[in-house]
């Protein structure tokens, strides 16, 4: 044992060193030899055009195996056909591409968010007892229609009805109407009023399709969180009532301050803190939201019969299936280069080539923070706990996501690393000195790990990232305190956790209580003992096993 | 005491935003930013957690 334990920490020092080492060298002096000069640039004419190639109706009549013929001048779309090719023509043919790519992106990539909720349900699945696999993988289907139901009827309205030109998707013109109240001599916006059922006031539009379809799934995320904190006790009805409200209003209106032209990414415009409040994918706006809610809901809940004893101390109640945990834990890890790479909203145009950036972050921190929760535990508790593990790669990227736009590769390593090793204590402090039940750990992977999330960026943003020249309508590039920013930027950044922490939670606390008083949160200690598959859902999980009852 | 609970926890949110006019100097917002976030943070672990821990199911026996 005291072998493995030296054999770890020489290998922790070693990576330590090498990231240091790595982080202040210096980079290597410019090539002496000057660039070539940019040739004299030359306008295109109309009689150019009329010149380029085209293949032959002949030759293409022999079909294109090499694919040299497919794809040329004779492609771009003409306004006269009797005219021909024109400048016209071609300029308009090139910013069509350029949106059509763009478009492509953000539709596939919120495929990708899509499939996460698949990986979220068979996590929270494996994690709880047998006796509740057919509820709690019901809960985590259903946030999906449920949640996109609300949020079609009015969370998306909220969030976005007035976010004004996203110029990477065509514009959105339609979507130019937020609520303001004038507060300190300034607007502050409070929430969208154009969008309505994507058809009110022109939204019924090619380029808000492809936003609502992208801010949709990164919604449902946010509910999915809940399910994994409240499940084993939580009545079905009063979930459905919850998640509703979640979509449809908690959700939203963090969003619309975050993304949608709030006040709170107006913090730099209009009181001078860096760029604002910046969430560049979601630790705070889906992340934390998710994780507030889920505290709120866990504390009113209770914790589940047997969980902890007479004395308060907690015990462990076993996943079901590991295997299926993390199988998951992959499924989101796939699924997190759709949420956090997608976040530009294109792939052409405005830094829209960062992807490449903000998707090797990604990977990166994950791994950091699986190495870090897994390394954590092994040294703590002498073995490397699989779900731990889990929850640490899960952890480094809801810590990352906040700041994957913004930040480089050695700080996105310190970022996962550091939300690896906070998941764990996290857990530890939310079950022995909370005494909070959350059996899949998402109030720290989500809750805790979102607010590093979001502090990260005040912290290590390195002002390389260049999305169109400015950020939240402040011009220049986002810079946190280890790189020269004068700390206004971390103080727009804990204005966010501060909001995450006394409005959100508050908000969705308020109202759960009142689904408690009307619905009843919690289910009968006798549903629960029997587990909720067949009281609440009317059908077992695994019909064939013989389970056994635990009480 | 759910309800001081919930009040001292929004009133932390309050205090983090009213460093926006208290001052402009960005060494007094981040002090006071962060006074209203221990204070949110009060309102849910000292308060609200703390009421609902008196009444937890396993006291209950």
């Amino acid at each position: 044992m005291k072998t493995t334990k030296r054999l770890l920490l020489v290998l922790v020092v070693t990576l330590c060193c090498a990231s240091l080492g790595l982080s202040q060298t210096p980079a290597a002096p410019a090539a002496a030899t000057p660039a070539p000069a940019a040739p004299a640039s030359k306008a295109i004419t109309e009689a150019d055009l009329a010149g380029a190639p085209v293949p032959s109706a002949d030759a293409r009549a022999k079909g294109d195996p090499d694919g040299s013929l497919t794809g040329t001048a004779s492609d771009v779309t003409v306004s006269d056909s009797k005219k021909g090719i024109s400048i016209g023509d071609l300029a308009n043919q090139a910013g069509q591409n350029k949106i059509a790519i763009n478009f492509v992106w953000t539709l596939v990539t919120g495929f990708l968010v899509m499939f996460m909720q698949a990986g979220f349900a068979i996590v929270e699945t494996g994690l709880v007892r047998a006796k509740n696999a057919n509820h709690t993988m019901m809960m985590n289907f259903m946030v999906y229609g449920v949640g996109m139901l609300a949020y079609w009827l009015i969370g998306f309205t909220i969030q976005m009805g007035g976010v004004g030109a996203v110029a990477n998707l065509g514009g959105t013109p339609p979507l130019n109407s937020e609520f303001t109240i004038t507060l300190f001599g300034k607007a502050f916006g409070l929430f969208g009023t154009h969008g309505l059922f994507l058809v009110h006031k022109g939204t019924y539009d090619v380029s808000i399709m492809v936003l609502f379809l992208f801010q949709m799934v990164f919604m449902d995320t946010t509910t999915t969180i809940v399910t994994g904190s409240c499940c084993e006790r939580w009545k079905y009805a009063a979930f459905i009532v919850s998640t509703m409200f979640l979509a449809a209003f908690t959700y939203p209106i963090f969003a619309n301050w975050a993304w949608g032209g709030g006040w709170l990414a107006n913090l730099g415009a209009n009181f001078g803190l860096g760029k604002g409040y910046c969430d560049f994918a979601g630790s705070g706006v889906v992340h934390s939201v998710g994780g507030m809610t889920a505290l709120a809901v866990a504390m009113i809940l209770g914790p589940r019969i047997g969980k902890f004893t007479r004395e308060g101390k907690p015990n462990a109640i076993l996943a079901h299936d590991i295997v299926i945990v993390l199988t998951g834990c992959f499924i989101l890890a796939f699924g997190w280069f759709g949420f956090n790479p997608g976040s530009t909203l294109g792939a052409s145009g405005n830094g829209g080539l960062r992807i490449g950036s903000v998707a090797t972050n990604t990977m990166l921190a994950g791994m950091a923070g699986s190495f870090g929760a897994m390394l954590y535990m092994w040294l703590r508790y002498g073995k490397p706990d699989a779900s731990m593990s889990g929850n640490g790669l899960l952890a480094g990227l809801v810590a990352i996501t906040a700041p994957s736009g913004f930040v480089n590769p050695v700080a996105s390593v310190i970022i996962g690393v550091f939300a690896g090793v906070l998941v764990c204590i996290s857990v530890e402090f939310v079950d022995k000195v909370l005494k909070v039940d959350d059996p899949v750990g998402a109030i720290s992977v989500h809750g805790a790990n979102g607010l590093w999330g979001v502090i990260s960026i005040g912290l290590f943003a390195d002002g390389k990232s260049n999305y169109g020249g400015s950020w939240n309508g402040v011009n220049g590039s986002v810079t946190g305190l280890f790189y020269g920013d004068n700390g206004g930027q971390l103080v727009a950044q804990l204005i966010g956790v501060a909001t995450l922490l006394g409005f959100v939670f508050t908000l969705s606390f308020v109202f759960n209580l009142l689904v408690d008083w009307v619905v009843g949160q919690r289910v009968s200690a006798k549903s629960e003992l029997q587990g909720l598959d067949l009281p609440e859902m009317g059908a077992l999980g695994y019909p064939e096993f013989e389970l056994k009852t635990q009480a | 005491m759910i309800l001081i609970g919930l009040l001292v926890t929004l009133l932390g949110f309050v205090i983090s935003v009213l460093s926006l006019t208290l001052t402009s100097s960005v060494g007094g917002r981040l002090v006071i930013v962060l006074l209203g976030i221990a204070v949110s943070l009060f309102g849910i672990m000292g308060l609200l957690n703390k009421h609902y821990l008196k009444n937890a199911i396993w006291k209950k026996g």
